[in-house]
């Protein structure tokens, strides 16, 4: 009898075995499968979402369905200020987005993400294909394709910018230089509607708060016109430069009854104050100047 | 009587016992079935779960693309999540910074993004401390880049985004030199790097021009800290003349406005230098 339960145990112990290593295989190949399905739609369901996944499923034993919802709101709430915080930091707003998974390998795979976004006021459309190859336990991540569509009236402005992000693949310069340059007009904007409250009867803003051009004007003299000319450049590598400049448009009995020189010199005369007392210190003394008596000092 | 009968018993059962505990005896054997029964149900159970996971992920697909959904609220707020993380992770791969609330909201860890050319490089972290007001806490931002400055230039009190924004583009153009480094190091090994600083602002290279091997000493200083592109370029010679000739002078130029391995890739071309 016991010889007999010796065999038949050992019979089992084998038998269990081999049962064992088809489990692990299966396992392991269910894993590869799931792995890949992660990849492709580049979510991970963990958590309330895998309860909630599997509710879907009709494996409703020991899941109830209240509970569920109630976690999942609650991890939605978190989700919702995690992307406040992140629109916040990076000064992108993510419209709609769509990955498609390209190429897909054990070692590497390649995304293709289409994003319509809005960064400093300006609607975008970034397409950018992006690998990811495993190395060692992390992962190395390339963008290998970009390009950039600029929906905004600075077009012309970005546009040497835009093609040479578009080879370097120069992505955060992107944003930063977006930014940047929401910054530096926010500036302008700011301190020109400024020298409009302060100086209501000599200085006026025709093509509003944002436009690049503030419009000066004695009353006494209606032919005689300033303008500060305020523009933001951006290079191809993406500096942002504000340039500013002063024009005048005179009459022409004006420019015969005044030498040359004052009048011609203005605009010269203007960037030395801007190297001496920065733009608004610059544009205040031209804006005090004309507010001045006639019989003052010319610019 | 009895003595014959137990010995012949007592000699039976030890026989048995002799030869049970050299088969390795089925007590040993029934614990190891018990051992393989427990781990093959546990398997059972892993493998049973992966494929509930994966046929419930065919079953959402079916649903999200069905013309007729069903309705409850299970499915729309499944699919805000997901669109959530996304989201999330469109920021993670373009937006230059990972933001994570820490301390009940007092604090931000910044996660700064550098990247050079579309190869994604190392992250750098910082942590904010935002009550009682804005301050830099624990990070691991190397010490030469000069942490304090930036944020006084850059009025941390009240803008936050300009600093941030100042110590992402230090960090890149930081990253982006060594990664210059790194790749005249490895594609040019004709060109020998004399010296270079941590901060990879100041950088010394030593050519070898044909047709005589004339070696040519150039320095390259990054000023602006900012800028992976040099400010100034500068070349020795023991023929001092050698320098001043107009095609040096062009690879000067070239040297200021292109990054640095890729002008060296144009120089050797143009056979200026091996």
């Amino acid at each position: 009898m016991q010889e007999k339960t010796g065999e038949e145990n050992g019979d089992e112990v084998k038998m269990l075995e081999g049962h064992i290593e088809d489990l692990r295989a299966e396992i392991a190949s269910l894993q590869r499968q799931k792995e890949e399905l992660n990849r492709d739609s580049m979510l991970h369901f963990e958590g309330a979402m895998l309860d909630a996944l599997l509710i879907v499923g009709g494996q409703t034993q020991n899941r109830d369905e209240e509970t569920v919802m109630f976690k999942l709101k609650e991890e939605v709430e978190e989700l919702e200020k995690d992307l406040h915080l992140q629109t916040e930091m990076n000064g992108i707003s993510v419209d709609d987005c769509k990955i498609k998974t390209l190429f897909s390998s054990g070692r590497e795979w390649t995304h293709q993400v289409c994003v319509s976004l809005q960064c400093s006021q300006m609607v975008l459309q970034v397409d950018f294909q992006i690998t990811e190859t495993k190395v060692g336990r992390g992962s190395e991540k390339k963008i290998v394709g970009l390009n950039v569509v600029l929906d905004s009236d600075e077009l012309q402005n970005f546009s040497g910018f835009l093609s040479r992000v578009e080879e370097s693949l120069d992505l955060p310069l992107l944003f930063r230089t977006l930014r940047n340059f929401s910054d530096r007009c926010d500036e302008r904007s700011r301190t020109f509607q400024h020298f409009q409250e302060t100086f209501p009867s000599v200085a006026s803003l025709p093509g509003g708060c944002r436009s690049e051009v503030m419009v000066l004007r004695r009353p006494e003299l209606p032919g005689c016109v300033l303008f500060i000319h305020w523009a933001v450049e951006i290079s191809t590598e993406g500096t942002v430069v504000p340039k500013i400049n002063l024009l005048t448009k005179l009459p022409e009995q004006a420019l015969e009854r005044f030498p040359s020189q004052p009048v011609g010199g203005a605009a010269e005369a203007f960037q030395s104050l801007l190297r001496m007392l920065g733009a608004e210190g610059a544009v205040e003394s031209v804006l005090r100047a004309l507010v001045s008596p006639v019989g003052g000092r010319s610019i | 009587m009895e003595n014959t009968s137990t010995n012949g018993v007592l000699t039976h059962l030890s026989l048995l016992e002799v030869r049970a505990l050299s088969r390795g005896g089925p007590e040993p054997q029934r614990s190891r079935v018990r051992e393989l029964r427990g781990e093959a149900e546990e398997l059972r159970g892993v493998r049973d779960q992966l494929e509930a996971e994966i046929r419930a992920r065919k079953r959402l697909q079916e649903l999200r693309s069905s013309a007729d959904p069903p309705a409850g609220e299970l499915l729309p707020l499944m699919r805000r999540h997901s669109d959530l993380k996304q989201r999330l992770h469109v920021h993670h791969l373009i937006g230059g910074f990972d933001a994570v609330r820490t301390r009940q909201g007092r604090a931000v860890c910044v996660f700064v993004q550098t990247a050079y050319e579309g190869v994604f490089l190392e992250t750098f972290n910082m942590e904010l401390e935002l009550k009682p007001r804005v301050q830099i806490g624990r990070h691991n931002i190397p010490p030469f880049i000069p942490l304090q400055s930036l944020a006084e230039q850059s009025h941390l009190q009240t803008d936050a985004g300009a600093f941030l924004s100042m110590l992402s583009q230090h960090l890149n153009a930081f990253v982006g030199r060594r990664r210059q480094l790194q790749l005249v190091q490895e594609q040019h090994r004709s060109v020998e790097v004399m010296e270079s600083n941590l901060l990879c602002s100041v950088l010394v290279l030593l050519f070898t021009a044909p047709p005589e091997k004339t070696a040519l000493l150039c320095t390259l200083k990054y000023a602006d800290l900012g800028s992976c592109l040099p400010g100034q370029v500068h070349l020795d010679c023991e023929d001092s003349r050698l320098p001043e000739s107009p095609e040096w002078r062009s690879c000067c130029d070239t040297l200021r406005k292109t990054p640095l391995h890729r002008a060296l890739a144009g120089m050797k071309k143009s056979r200026m230098i091996l």
